[in-house]
């Protein structure tokens, strides 16, 4: 009942992301001198004029650039803890709260390694648009310290409270750019839905808890088998079905599954550019981390009929809707930034093909290795198109308005380098060798055919095929549309960005090239639920 | 107490779900909406320390101290979510969701 | 006699929070709330969870609730503003859905459920519910969720500090 300090070593990377958000936070004392010197705030007009031109870093703000590197220094950290821990063995931490296995570490270095690249993105968006302040980046290290926790947690109590802190950081960083009237409402829309979701999954916690009399997944597990015999507490099948059906429909709203899709293109359109990437990036991985862990070591006694085979029914029908629906909804947007948002639902049905491989025992190896290799490959290709989307918005979230596909025409002559990292997102995006995004899909359809599900894999290849048509469309209008209108990307601090893009299509390019050194870092993650 | 068990209060929880589902789902007030979700979480409360009382071992406390975080957890996101109601109407100058619908195209 | 409470507070609770979906002044529908969660208490008392009751009166019908109907004051909504109940064909189907699941759990948990196990057991142990019990829990098998929630209530403060800042 006591715990010792190796519990703590085990959710390192969340400890560290924390104290690094509190520094940022605590630095921010030290820092309102130079404001008060340089009062006399701007009237109004004087104010839009200042922002119609490019704004320059004025005199009343201190220096907050230090901030940005801090943070990614923090999250540099973060990284080199999940990855020096890589190879250990499984334990479990805090009396079977938590687990730090290699699951939840390769989830851990996904989110860092998403955060570090989001530092880097952020720091000339929010630089230019003079809007740098140390709640930003506390706020993101927060939610990446609740997604390491999400990642590790096999405790729902544990899952409920890291997923809020990820959640509640989430839905400020959402509104905290607040040009225009987007923002604010991409904030509401998210947390009501969000806290909607949560609550859902608290009542399905609940019930799971009623049948089992225990919050801890490895005892959900041995009420499910004792359920599977007849035994245990009379009636507690059904109420393990009502269980499982509500946590999965909590988690469908989090992961962007397609009943529970509809804040999506709201959200990611309204959100800052930086902080969508990460939000795409981090909250998938997290969320299909705790889905699995959930699915799986709580529910995966595959003797029983609220098992697998009762889940993977329900997770069978989620992939392939919102595969359906991802790809169909994205072919009219002609905003960039909502397309990409139908595509990050689009990208939730093919994580759930390989959840839903999960169902089997014997294709689990295959399939985790598949969902892994697929949110790392995402992360870093969503978070590269965004960080382009981020260099085009600046203008736009100035005025508070969106993107179109015409302001990205003819961006080919203009900036040769964005133009053909763009493309290299796209491709990716589509699943088009030799990026990551093809040896991605590959792996997981590979993993769906062996535990069984090829009708799936087979849907998931056409929808992928028709998925090429909105993807190519960005290309088309980078390279071949004539420049319409003769914006350049506005210019200055673009240099920590491009290294965020450079850094992106270097790991897309090495994922799709040579996967086999990713899956043989990530191997040890594969037994994580092998039986 | 004889009459009285667990369904009952199963029962308890289960109207407070569906008030809770109702109000948010009808309300265009957002204020009304956030009232609905704190019903839900209510509702997952009475759940938890009923089930606590009756399954769980004797002695044990899993469902209480659950429900302790979700009251923990209804206080904070009351706090975000009011400040995000004030952020809404400061934008829009109403707090009428069917309003504050710019992005649906 | 117990048995009267529980149908006295189960009534309470239930009207109370009908009260909340059909009032249409926010303001009405504030303090409803706070009559449902003193009957919830009540219903918390004859669970014998007596630190959770005393939470609930303290923390959700006092403090959150203050919060809520401080910020309805402070908008000070006019009657046109109040807005109309709403139910378009997709929200009813969604609630159809969602009553019919509902309905499904509450017949689950009414079929013979052998679990109800004699109530009288966790009545004798002493301290039951209390602050002493439940803190024991909370400091010790709880210790990871307890540290993560003061990270929760942090975050909380900073997101709600910058969501009403205003513009940046």
């Amino acid at each position: 009942m006591t715990f010792n300090a190796n519990d703590l070593l085990g959710v390192l990377p969340a400890i560290i992301l924390s104290i690094g958000a509190l520094l940022l936070l605590m630095s921010e004392v030290f820092l309102s001198t130079t404001r008060a010197a340089a009062q006399a705030p701007a009237s109004p007009g004087e104010r839009v004029a200042q922002t119609a031109t490019a704004p320059e870093i004025s005199s009343t703000q201190p220096d907050r650039r230090y901030q940005a590197w801090l943070a990614a220094g923090v999250a540099a950290l973060g990284l080199w803890a999940a990855l020096s821990q890589l190879g250990d063995p499984a334990i479990s931490l805090f009396n079977g709260a938590a687990m730090s296995d290699g699951f939840g570490r390769v989830v851990a270095a996904t989110v860092c390694g998403a955060l570090l690249i989001s530092c880097f993105v952020a720091f000339g968006y929010l630089e230019w648009l003079r809007a740098t302040r140390g709640e930003f980046y506390a706020l993101t290290l927060f939610s990446a310290a609740g997604m390491c926790l999400l990642a590790q947690a096999t405790d729902l109590i544990v899952i409920f409270v890291s997923l809020e802190v990820m959640s509640l950081a989430l839905y400020a960083l959402c509104a905290y750019l607040r040009r225009g009237k987007r923002p604010a409402e991409a904030a509401f829309k998210y947390f009501i839905l969000g806290s909607f979701a949560s609550a859902i999954f608290l009542y399905g916690a609940a019930l799971g808890f009623g049948a089992t009399g225990s919050t801890r997944l490895a005892d959900i597990a041995a009420g499910v088998r004792l359920a599977a015999t007849g035994g245990g507490p009379g009636g507690s099948a059904g109420l393990l079905f009502a269980s499982v059906a509500l946590l999965t429909a909590g988690f469908a709203f989090k992961v962007a599954a397609v009943p529970f899709h509809m804040w999506v293109p709201d959200v990611y359109d309204g959100a800052p550019a930086p902080v969508t990437g990460f939000m795409a990036a981090g909250v998938k991985a997290a969320a299909f981390a705790v889905l699995v862990r959930i699915l799986v070591s709580g529910f995966g006694d595959p003797s029983s009929s609220i098992g697998p085979h009762g889940w993977q029914q329900i997770i069978v029908w989620l992939a392939a809707l919102t595969m359906f629906f991802g790809n169909l909804l994205a072919v009219p947007q002609r905003s960039v930034k909502r397309m990409l948002a139908y595509s990050s639902i689009a990208h939730a049905g093919y994580l759930l093909v390989a959840v839903a491989a999960m169902g089997n025992a014997p294709s689990r190896p295959d399939a985790t290795q598949g969902l892994l290799f697929y949110l790392a490959s995402y992360g870093a290709t969503v978070i590269g198109a965004f960080g382009v989307v981020a260099l085009i918005e600046r203008k736009f979230a100035l005025a508070g308005t969106g993107d179109d596909l015409s302001s990205w025409a003819g961006l080919s002559e203009r900036h040769p380098a964005l133009a053909a990292a763009m493309s290299l997102f796209m491709l990716s995006l589509a699943g088009v060798p030799p990026t990551a995004g093809f040896m991605a899909k590959l792996t997981v359809f590979r993993s769906a055919i062996e535990a069984g599900l090829a009708p799936l894999a087979i849907f998931g290849v056409l929808t992928s095929v028709a998925g090429l048509y909105y993807y190519l469309r960005v290309v088309v209008y980078v390279y071949m549309v004539p420049e319409g209108r003769a914006d350049s990307v506005p210019g200055g601090r673009v240099l920590s960005a491009s290294i965020a893009l450079a850094s992106c299509a270097l790991i897309v390019l090495w994922m799709g090239i040579m996967p086999g050194s990713f899956s043989a870092m990530i191997q040890s993650a594969s037994g994580s639920f092998g039986r | 107490m004889n009459s009285v068990g667990l369904p009952h209060f199963l029962i308890v929880g289960a109207a407070l779900f569906a008030l809770g589902m109702v109000t948010v789902v009808t309300r265009r007030n957002a204020v009304g909406i956030l009232m609905g979700v704190e019903l839900i979480l209510n509702a997952a409360n009475v759940n938890f320390i009923a089930f606590n009382h009756y399954v769980d071992a004797p002695g044990r406390l899993t469902g209480q101290v659950f429900s302790i975080f979700v009251i923990v957890l209804a206080a904070a996101e009351a706090a975000v979510g009011l400040a995000i109601v004030l952020a809404i109407f400061q934008t829009f100058r109403t707090i009428d969701v069917q309003e504050t619908d710019l992005l649906r195209e | 006699m117990e048995a009267v409470l529980f149908y006295i507070f189960a009534i309470g609770v239930v009207v109370a929070g009908a009260q909340v979906v059909l009032r249409r002044n926010p303001i009405y529908g504030a303090v409803s709330l706070v009559a449902c969660f003193f009957f919830l208490a009540g219903i918390y008392v004859l669970l014998s969870a007596h630190l959770i009751a005393i939470l609930q009166v303290m923390v959700y019908a006092g403090a959150v609730m203050v919060l809520f109907v401080f910020v309805i004051m402070l908008l000070n909504l006019k009657e046109e503003e109040l807005g109309e109940m709403h139910v378009t064909t997709m929200k009813g189907i969604g609630l159809a859905a969602v009553l019919v699941l509902v309905g499904f759990i509450a017949w689950k948990a009414l079929t013979p459920v052998q679990f109800a196990r004699d109530m009288a057991v966790n009545e004798q142990i002493h301290g039951f519910g209390g602050v002493k019990a439940v803190g024991n829990v909370l400091y010790r098998s709880s210790v990871l969720p307890f540290e993560v929630t003061s990270l929760l209530l942090l975050v909380a403060v900073v997101s709600a500090v910058v969501i009403a800042k205003g513009k940046i």
